[in-house]
């Protein structure tokens, strides 16, 4: 037996699974309906699939949910997990999910899929003959994707940077590299048996002023970290920035350089997605400001030429989102995606330059750690702070990189830090700013920044 | 001037405390941050190990409430705080409430300063005057 296959039995064998079947599942898989497989979808290449976001505790909501979704014409059902899950507290999310189921009364904050386990949720997916997306914040996911891909989730989303530093501070990150490569190692062996499982990165980070340079490394790195395990279908995502110039220069980058590195990997072969999210930061409490901020969001998803959508809803700002609210961006999304054409290439050929001179910098520089694997590499140029992401509350981040808006709302590195910014992109992003202000001025400029749309 | 900071309880809303940190070194203070899910023990004992004249907690998600009677009794456990300057700041109850009344209970609770919903500089302007009246910038 191969030392994955030991540790998948024990990792199985805990007391909140219900005798798991190894060979049941495999065949599951293997005879699975290629509706469900999103590879399947994207290669297909007809139109931008929409995603919304949401997860509800009991079976019977999460069905009702769908309903709603498959009604609006959603592409990509997703599935949430609870907090508890999440943090791999099992005893916890049972508990609270009787309470919810007896009482009619939502005590967790997602689908509590181990809990449920693969034989019920399978019901579920199987019916509605949708992709699903696997959506949670989970450092140590090993049962938890198990259960996901046994019920008939075929992509994954995290990865062990951007699931542990805008969510854990004090999680190991090691850990959670080892964890996430079983994760990698899991997908790949299923994707042998049919269409690929594709793996998602989370690109927004902790949504607030991370500059594209620091959100595309993290996206090549976590693409490379999943490629070097055998993934063959992976999507690299970011978060509308709050310009547009510089979402369409960051998707252009992106999807240069992840060919470029997959290439120089030795993976060519892979399908490679771009997926883009609607924003991410702090939304008007206004709802109809919230629907047009989400349509502008969509048209840019347009211009970026993403692959895929994930929509927010007008109750962003006031809380968990109904299913009605979920349904509505589904269809508006759906008929803005429909309605735009004639789309404008827009190229900003030095923007780009500066972009790809920097993210290249960065690579060059976690390539050439002395570390013997990448994942290792990775994890010391984090600790050394050659990535800093802005506003992780992770102890190992280094928090020295600092970042404004320009006049045209781009996101500038005013303060490198220890980052291998280049010194004349460095001269170019400071040369964009107003320096001249004291810090207290900067401070309350940085705060103004993070509430743009509001 | 030496500050210890950070986000009190089980609170992982770091925006405001990082902008803290910047906005209290651009102010020339000597900045101890221990950031966001920090026990209110450890905020003493990081007190003790820096010698910090002032220890500014921050709360957003309303919990600080619940332990803020606590902070007297465990104060009075350490030796060398009777100096120490005390501050809070940020979203100090769950629900909506009366600035100057919460202001005066955390007062109880032994802060001598308590900002509900208080622009930051004018909180650390209100740090700045205490400290003068004290003599002690």
């Amino acid at each position: 037996m191969s030392l994955l296959q030991e540790e998948r039995e024990i990792i199985l064998g805990n007391e909140y699974v219900d005798a798991f079947d190894f060979d049941e599942v495999a065949a599951f898989v293997r005879g699975a309906g290629k509706d469900l497989f999103i590879s399947r979808h994207f290669a297909r290449r007809d139109k931008m699939l929409v995603q919304p976001r949401g997860g509800f505790p009991t079976y019977q909501q999460q069905y009702a949910l769908y309903e709603y979704f498959v009604e609006a014409g959603v592409d990509v059902l997703p599935l949430t997990i609870d907090s508890n899950t999440r943090l791999n507290d099992y005893a916890t999310a049972k508990k609270m999910l009787r309470l919810s189921e007896e009482n009619d009364m939502d005590m967790l904050n997602g689908y509590p899929l181990v809990t449920h386990g693969y034989r019920t949720t399978r019901k579920m997916i199987t019916h509605f003959r949708k992709p699903v997306s696997l959506r949670h914040g989970t450092p140590d996911a090993r049962l938890l994707i198990e259960t996901a891909i046994a019920s008939g989730i075929f992509e994954i989303e995290g990865g062990p940077i951007t699931y542990l530093l805008p969510y854990s501070k004090n999680f190991p990150l090691d850990k959670a590299f080892l964890y996430w490569k079983y994760v990698e190692r899991v997908c790949a062996a299923y994707s042998t048996l049919n269409e690929p499982i594709n793996r998602e990165s989370f690109g927004p980070l902790t949504a607030t002023l991370v500059p594209p340079s620091i959100t595309i490394v993290i996206q090549l790195l976590e693409m490379l970290l999943s490629l070097e395990e055998g993934v063959t279908s992976f999507s690299v995502s970011f978060a509308q920035q709050g310009s547009m110039i510089q979402d369409i220069v960051t998707g252009a980058v992106l999807r240069k350089l992840a060919r470029h590195y997959a290439h120089q990997a030795g993976c060519a072969d892979a399908a490679i997605h771009l997926v883009y999210h609607q924003w991410m930061g702090a939304f008007p409490t206004n709802m109809n400001y919230a629907d047009q901020l989400i349509n502008l969001a969509t048209v840019i998803a347009a211009l970026v030429g993403a692959d895929k959508i994930i929509t927010k809803t007008r109750q962003e700002a006031t809380g968990i989102p109904t299913r009605e609210a979920n349904a509505k961006t589904v269809a508006d999304t759906q008929y803005c995606l429909r309605i735009l054409s004639g789309l404008p290439h827009v190229v900003d050929a030095t923007e780009e330059e500066i972009l790809t001179a920097e993210v290249t910098a960065i690579m060059a520089a976690v390539f050439n750690d002395p570390a013997d694997t990448l994942w290792r590499k990775v994890f010391n140029c984090i600790k050394r702070g050659i990535i800093d992401v802005p506003f992780s509350p992770h102890i190992i981040n280094r928090n020295e990189m600092i970042t404004i808006r320009d006049a045209h709302k781009n996101i500038r590195i005013i303060e490198r830090g220890n980052v291998p910014i280049p010194d004349r992109c460095y001269a170019y992003e400071r040369g964009q700013c107003d320096l001249t202000r004291d810090t207290t001025t900067i401070v309350n400029n940085i705060i103004r920044d993070i509430g743009i749309m509001q | 001037m030496k500050v210890v900071t950070g986000v009190v309880g089980n609170d992982i809303h770091v925006v405001a405390n990082r902008l803290i940190d910047l906005a209290l070194r651009a102010r020339g203070y000597e900045v101890f941050n221990l950031g966001v899910n920090t026990h209110l023990q450890e905020f003493f004992d990081a007190v003790v190990e820096t010698g910090a004249q002032v220890l500014m907690i921050s709360s957003l998600n309303g919990e600080a409430e619940g332990w803020g009677r606590e902070v007297r009794l465990l104060r009075s456990q350490y030796t060398n705080l009777d100096d120490l300057i005390m501050m809070i700041g940020g979203n100090l109850v769950v629900g909506s409430g009366n600035g100057e009344d919460i202001a005066a209970r955390y007062r109880n609770y032994g802060f001598d300063i308590a900002c509900h919903q208080v622009d930051l500089n004018t909180g650390l302007d209100m740090l700045a005057a205490l400290l003068r009246e004290r003599g002690i910038q």
